[in-house]
């Protein structure tokens, strides 16, 4: 019988207590009705009679009610002895349950882990109000491409009064707050916010408070709100903090509150203080370096506020020709702006879990089905002795629940645990993590999946024995169980796909090695091993003579160290992960300058030995050096990037560039070439950069670069002890040795690489288990005739071939099939890939010669025991 | 006595009915009649009590039932004793036989 119609009586049949109740009704009318002739024989009336009658029977509701209680009291209790039999079958074949088990456990906790991170990470409301209307808003550049950039200072002014769709938005500027005190001083970064930031987020405090309006005033605005992070790493979690005062940059600041652990905007600062309007507001135009956000008004749309916000930009390029004629805005809620960057690999690592959920499916069907041969005597003998079609139906049904219990419990345990192990280390640096749980959501779904899986698993073996054809059942003698064909193939059909399935895992994840070997071999244009580095605020001194005097004495202290080869500073070093970079225009001697098309540089000051310490070549003319003073001519080196850029035929050694630095206007000849270097991340690209001698412009900013002889992280005390020579309360920030940066920049892609292996690697243990057993069981059943092929006359390699034929054939269908279904998919994962196309065919091929090779493995071993065999007793087995 | 309802203990009642459907088959009223007249009106089976008996003994197997037409023309349930239902009907008379002797004696005994 075709699978839909047995489906449908099933349901029928086991729901058929509607049947039930109305035969009930029928039955009790026609007592009602007979009761009622007997009483109109005795003489009374007929609306009497029925009367009396019904009064004698007591009422036809309560009737059927206490009808109903035996009815369900029956059901429970023939439901618990089922239950009783099925855990008793299943315990009778302990090693089967076991591996069933054991494979839904595994498919379905690897599942629920990814889903928790989905979840977390993706679905779940973000911790601040209503933050579907929260915005978040940027700049663009229509010209060079630049997608989203931060905003400047004037733009962000000029954008609070004209923009019409948002309620209330407010700026967050990056700060830096260095607290000398108790303990060590230390330098935080942080955020000065404008007024009503807080309250677009919506998040009270957890202690204290916010900032209120009239602290954002000028002179009224030393106080401070912590993060609790902070909170707790640096003041121990005090109850008593708010209401103290604390010592930042040389000025009384008083906490005033602290937040919860969940409020974490603008990402990576834990340290908020309040920012009065300042007078040069609305003269910064061209520099970029604030965060802006925005509540969208009630009933108004994000397109909306784009649109708007897309004719203010094209009005201001208008008015402010020489700053906006290539800005734009883009405005994105802030849940994209938070997670938008993980959503594709992190749904690509879910749909990669499903098909490996798929695969243990398939195996556990398939283990089923052999099972299923084996149970059809128990079930035509139940059958026989009055077992109706729908108790044998639930009987299959209670297994399959209990096995889904058994198996989805133990792989909801499984997934607390691996969920646990991956908060903690945090592989991928994922946003969010802390919203990670084992939540009422990832419940609710890992008991879905593993009822589905359950029940899907075991329905279609299930369907067929539960009619079983009586007489052809019973009378079989012995063990043989039918060839039966349709359950074979149905086998194949499952392996074939298991296969398949493999494959397509195995070349993402063969990919994903690649771009990964491919990323490592970048050369990022210095030498990254054994290096130091340390930032450190020069705002407090504020001449420039003084500035130098200290950068000097601390870098010959630092270079007469033992085990410092070389030291410099800059005020932008690669790889950094607080560079808040912005490009400068440059003015090129002799060249035409076009209005918006101005070329443009990264304008990084370093001391003399700087871009030695680093490691990058020099490629022409001369490097800087110590001769380079605030009184000699103003030189820079500019990186090959740049020169390329710009001076494709010329030499530009002796070429002079106008640029603006701190303010002021200055000209420099161009002294040297050096290599460029991939500013921050192996995958990124090199941009033009200049070289400004510190001498000559002493930024505040500075990050040491100190290179080694030996494990740098070990010099990391003695070298913060020489600089503290000179400035004993200095304090520093963002310290790591150069391999922790370069680590960092890779680890998403390490995460990726893990987990997709680890998901490839289970779907080809499961599809190889899968064939094993398969051939394994097909072998057996063919032991007879391979007892008599052996008998005349067929040599070992003739079985061997015929056995391992089988298997090989139906590992090249999975195979062709993964392969034309992985060209399809792979093209999904394009975002992940780096320096390998999505169709590799190199990648491809390997994969399908390894698969096919691990395949023939599994084919092997049964074949092997399948010679083993005496063809005596072969020819005798039935 | 004629209209006294006494509570009967289950396996009481299941005694009743089987003994009642021993001679021949019966709908759900003629049940509760034969029941009063064999017990010479001690026992009024109430359907409240009678339809969850006889669901019960359906499914333990004692008895089988069908639609069939009674007098007048009526149809209803009909319910007859399989052999089970004899056999149980068999073993049951045996116990109770027995429990009530050994009752009797301890009665006696005082």
């Amino acid at each position: 019988m075709p699978l839909m119609p047995r489906l449908v009586s099933l349901f029928r049949n086991l729901f058929r207590k509607d049947r039930a109740e109305q035969e009930l009704i029928q039955e009790l009318h026609a007592y009602l009705e007979l009761m009622t002739e007997m009483k109109i024989k005795e003489g009374l009336k007929p609306d009497e009679a029925r009367r009396a009658a019904l009064i004698e029977m007591g009422g036809v509701e309560q009737v059927k009610e206490r009808v109903r209680e035996v009815m369900i009291g029956h059901y429970l209790e023939t439901m618990w002895q089922d239950v009783r039999y099925g855990l008793r079958m299943l315990m009778k074949k302990a090693g089967f349950t076991a591996t069933v088990v054991a494979t839904l456990a595994l498919g379905i906790g690897a599942t629920t882990t990814i889903f928790s991170i989905v979840n977390g990470v993706l679905l779940r409301p973000l911790p601040y109000k209503d933050d579907a209307r929260i915005l978040t808003l940027w700049q663009s550049r229509t010209k060079s491409g630049v997608q989203r950039e931060d905003v400047s200072p004037a733009n962000f002014t000029d954008w609070a009064e004209r923009l019409q769709s948002c309620e209330a938005i407010a700026m967050a500027e990056p700060f830096g707050h260095s607290m000398i005190g108790d303990g060590e001083p230390e330098s935080f970064r942080s955020w000065v916010v404008s007024s009503g930031f807080f309250d677009i987020l919506g998040v009270p405090a957890l202690h204290g408070r916010t900032f209120l309006p009239e602290e954002y005033e000028p002179g009224r605005s030393q106080v401070v709100v912590l993060g609790y992070g902070l909170w707790q790493r640096r003041f121990g979690g005090d109850p008593n903090l708010v209401g103290q005062q604390l010592t930042l940059n040389g000025q009384p600041f008083t906490v005033v509150g602290v937040m919860p652990p969940q409020f974490q905007y603008p990402p990576g600062r834990e340290l908020w203080a309040p920012r009065p309007p300042r007078e040069n507001d609305r003269q910064i135009r061209g520099a970029t370096y604030v965060k802006v956000i925005g509540r969208l008004k009630t009933d108004h749309a994000v397109e909306q506020a784009q649109a708007e916000i897309d004719s203010i930009a094209r009005q201001m390029a208008q008015e402010y020709p020489q700053t906006n004629s290539n800005v734009g805005a883009l405005i994105l809620p802030i849940r994209e702006y938070l997670v938008g960057h993980v959503r594709p690999a992190l749904l690509i690592m879910f749909g990669a879990v499903c098909f490996v959920l798929m695969i243990a499916c398939a195996n556990v069907a398939s283990l089923l089905l052999a099972r299923a041969a084996e149970r059809r005597r128990e079930f035509a003998i139940r059958a026989a002795l009055g077992a109706g079609q729908r108790r044998l139906l639930r009987q299959l049904l209670v297994e399959s629940l209990l096995l889904a219990s058994l198996g989805g419990g133990s792989g909801m345990l499984l997934s607390v645990l691996l969920i646990e192990l991956i908060v903690t280390v945090n592989p991928g640096n994922l946003p969010h993590l802390d919203r990670v749980t084992f939540n009422g959501s990832v419940f609710v779904f890992a008991g879905v999946v593993s009822v589905l899986t359950a029940v899907i698993s075991s329905l279609t073996p299930g369907l067929r024995i539960a009619r079983p054809d009586l007489q052809e059942t019973l009378r079989q003698e012995g063990h043989t169980t039918t060839f039966d064909r349709g359950r074979q193939r149905l086998r194949k059909f499952l392996v074939v796909a298991e296969v398949a399935i493999a494959m397509v895992l195995l070349v993402g994840a063969g990919l994903l090695v690649r771009s990964f070997v491919a990323l490592l071999r970048v050369d990022p244009g210095f030498t990254t091993d054994r290096a130091l580095t340390l930032e450190i605020q020069l705002g407090r001194i504020r001449a420039p003579e003084q500035r130098l005097a200290f950068m000097e004495q601390t870098l010959e202290r630092l270079t007469q160290l033992p085990g410092v080869r070389t030291a410099g500073a800059a005020s932008a070093v690669p790889f950094h992960d607080n560079q808040v970079m912005i490009p400068t225009a440059i003015a090129i001697e002799g060249r035409p300058q076009t209005l918006g098309q101005e070329p443009a540089a990264y304008v990084i000051n370093v001391t003399p030995d700087y871009l030695g310490a680093l490691g990058v070549p020099l490629l022409s003319g001369r490097t800087l050096t110590p001769f380079d003073r605030p009184d000699s001519s103003p030189v820079v080196v500019i990186n090959q990037t740049l020169a390329e850029l710009h001076w494709q035929t010329t030499d530009p050694l002796g070429k002079r560039i106008t640029f603006q630095t701190f303010g002021r206007t200055v000209t420099c000849e161009i002294v040297g070439v050096v290599g460029a270097v991939l500013p921050s991340g192996l995958d990124s690209q090199p941009r033009p950069e200049v070289f400004l001698p510190y001498a000559q412009s002493p930024a505040g900013g500075m990050t040491y670069f100190v290179r080694t002889g030996s494990d740098p992280a070990n010099m990391l005390e003695a070298v913060k002890g020489r600089i503290r020579e000179v400035n004993p309360n200095q304090t520093f920030s963002s310290i790591a040795t150069v391999e922790q940066m370069v680590d960092r920049t890779t680890s998403q892609r390490r995460f990726n690489l893990l987990l997709l292996g680890i998901f490839a690697g289970l779907a080809l243990v499961l599809a190889c288990v899968g064939l094993y057993g398969l051939i394994s069981f097909t072998t057996a059943q063919r032991t007879h005739e391979i007892g008599i092929r052996i008998a005349l006359g067929a040599e070992r390699r003739d079985v061997l071939k015929l056995i391992i034929g089988q298997g090989i054939g139906l590992t090249l269908i999975g195979v062709a099939t993964g392969v034309v279904v992985a060209f399809g998919l792979t093209r999904l994962m394009g975002s992940l890939l780096f320096g390998v196309s999505a169709t590799d065919p190199l990648t491809f091929a390997l994969i399908a010669l390894l698969l096919t090779t691990i395949a023939l493995l599994a084919c092997y071993i049964p074949a092997r025991r399948a010679l083993k065999v005496d063809p005596l007793v072969a020819l005798r087995y039935e | 006595m004629k209209g006294k309802k006494t509570d009967l203990l289950q396996g009481t009642l299941d005694l009743l009915v089987l003994k009642a459907l021993a001679p021949k088959p019966l709908h759900g009223l003629g049940v509760s009649r034969r029941v009063e007249q064999i017990t010479k009106g001690t026992f009024q089976v109430k359907p409240g009590s009678l339809f969850p008996a006889l669901y019960r003994m359906e499914q333990a197997g004692w008895l089988a039932s069908s639609w069939g037409e009674s007098e007048n023309n009526h149809r209803a349930e009909h319910y007859r004793l399989t052999k089970a239902g004899y056999r149980h009907l068999e073993t049951e008379t045996e116990d109770w036989q027995r429990t009530s002797r050994a009752i009797a004696s301890v009665l006696q005994a005082i």
